[in-house]
């Protein structure tokens, strides 16, 4: 990127200007969220407060992992447990789009009632120029409702900044190495996570399903490119398909899920190609994903889309 | 050097703007309802892509005929930018025989401008269900594809130029390189 150490100088200025009061941020642990966290926290410090939602549809681990790293970056933080109140309001749906505003006003509900605990009129957010690109405007055509920005309820009760609304992923991380922020080079998960890579109704038993089929596909990625079998692909994970389809496991018949793997190279998340994942990796992720998931998942595909026409995510 | 982008409703309008910004242009993104009043000083123009079928959606292409009917500076428009210009000076437009989604290879008859220096064929990307059918007269095609015959076209007396492609995205080769040829164009155009 262009005058890091310029757009870090400049950006927390804007910041210090901007917010009068106290702050929170939304911090979901991604690298654009954690970047908006250091820096808005050197413009105000204990002036804002980090909130980190566990609603039920994160990976494995993932709030541990996040709730570590915002322990060891000594600021200000709430993890909200809002599970249930999330599968709640998610009961039946099956739409993308309806999906997407449901969590962006649940994610917002939370923010409001801990805002008021902590006092601040200010919602900081690491909304980068994809999210209000696909989200659409007048002139735009909506792609998906970026939760952060199409999924905002019109009622929100805080101003909100958005310090990294003209960036992409690329600078982001350029910026994320130069402040040392540890989550620089997680991949990129999206803000509704699970819920859009579970098809169709997103309930705690698929949510589950995925779960563990994304920390397969994670880990056996993680492992190849270790052992210098293939690069790091951009993105990474494993979708749960609505249909079911027919199978023969140890002379019985099965009728079981389908997993879709699907990995992307990308520099900015605006245009994308698959992954060309060696077949020896494809085969171990079938393999473990068929036998360890035996009773839920008897079929596994690739994603072979580039983006245009798909996009990254299936939803 | 001022080179502003006419925002037309497309998805990488603001990747223009960032390719403009890493070759250190003084550069805007306007809606293409700015008069043309308010951009008449700067050095040249970027019609951004979009969603509208410029055919049949005229109005949600704004004051884009206005800009290329006074302008004197060099414009450019891509890909729904190209075609609204075809159609405005004369063209045809309508659905693309084959759409073009993702990697395309491009094919170069003209490397007089746009494409000086860069080799006969390489990979650019389309989004693209519609296409220019016949070109303007006074036009001609600097590159085309397999898949549609007009992906470059050029005004023969004018700076405008056009293409159905999108030179701004990371996986079109010689992207930068393309807007770097159109800020060349400018400068001749100034001196």
């Amino acid at each position: 990127m262009l005058g890091v150490e310029d757009f870090i100088n400049e950006t927390i200025e804007d910041i210090r200007s901007k917010i009068t009061g106290k702050a929170i941020i939304a911090c979901s642990g991604g690298v654009d969220s954690m970047v908006a966290a250091t820096l808005t926290s050197k413009a105000i410090g204990d002036r804002l407060l980090a909130v980190y939602v566990d609603n039920g549809l994160m990976r494995k681990g993932e709030t541990e992992e996040v709730e570590g790293m915002l322990r060891d970056m000594g600021i200000n933080y709430k993890i909200a447990d809002a599970g249930a109140e999330f599968f709640e309001a998610l009961k039946g749906v099956t739409d993308p789009e309806q999906k997407r505003k449901i969590i962006g006003e649940k994610f917002i509900r939370v923010f409001e009632r801990t805002a008021k605990d902590f006092g601040a009129e200010f919602l900081v957010q690491g909304t980068i120029a994809p999210d209000w690109i696909e989200s659409g405007d007048g002139v735009r055509d909506t792609i998906k409702s970026h939760h952060n920005v199409g999924g905002l309820p019109k009622d929100m009760g805080m101003t909100l900044v958005e310090p990294l609304r003209d960036l992409y992923k690329d600078e982001v991380r350029d910026v994320a190495r130069n402040l040392g922020v540890k989550a620089s080079e997680r991949q990129p998960f999206p803000g509704p996570a699970l819920a859009v890579r579970c098809l169709g109704e997103v309930t705690p038993e698929n949510i589950a399903i995925v779960r563990e089929a994304c920390f397969i596909v994670e880990d056996e990625i993680r492992k190849a490119a270790g052992a210098g079998e293939m690069e790091m692909p951009w993105q990474y994970f494993a979708v749960l398909l609505p249909s079911k389809s027919v199978g023969v496991q140890g002379d019985r018949r099965a009728y079981g899920r389908t997993i879709a793997i699907r990995a992307v190279a990308s520099v900015d998340g605006m245009t994308a190609t698959y992954a060309k994942i060696p077949l020896e990796v494809l085969d171990r992720m079938s393999t473990r994903i068929t036998n360890s998931m035996k009773d839920s998942v008897n079929r596994v595909v690739f994603d072979i889309t580039n983006k245009p026409p798909a996009t990254i995510e299936w939803e | 050097m001022k080179v502003y982008v006419v925002d037309n409703g497309g998805q990488w309008t603001h990747r223009e703007w960032r390719v403009l910004r890493y070759l250190k242009v003084d550069t805007k993104i306007v809606p293409n309802t700015t008069p043309f009043d308010e951009i008449k000083d700067i050095d040249g123009l970027i019609l951004s892509g979009g969603a509208p079928n410029v055919a049949c959606d005229a109005a949600r292409m704004g004051n884009n005929g206005e800009y290329l009917d006074k302008a004197e500076y060099p414009i450019f428009g891509i890909c729904a930018g190209m075609q609204f210009l075809c159609e405005h000076f004369g063209g045809t437009l309508g659905p693309g025989t084959m759409p073009e989604f993702g990697g395309v290879e491009l094919k170069v008859k003209s490397h007089d401008d746009l494409f000086k220096g860069l080799p006969d064929t390489f990979g650019v990307w389309a989004s693209h269900n519609d296409e220019v059918k016949t070109i303007p007269e006074g036009f001609e095609v600097t590159a085309y594809s397999d898949s549609c015959p007009h992906e470059a076209v050029r005004c023969k007396d004018r700076p405008i130029y056009g293409v159905q492609f999108h030179p701004e995205v990371e996986n079109t080769e010689h992207g930068a390189e393309i807007f770097q040829n159109f800020l060349d164009i400018i400068k001749e155009q100034r001196c």
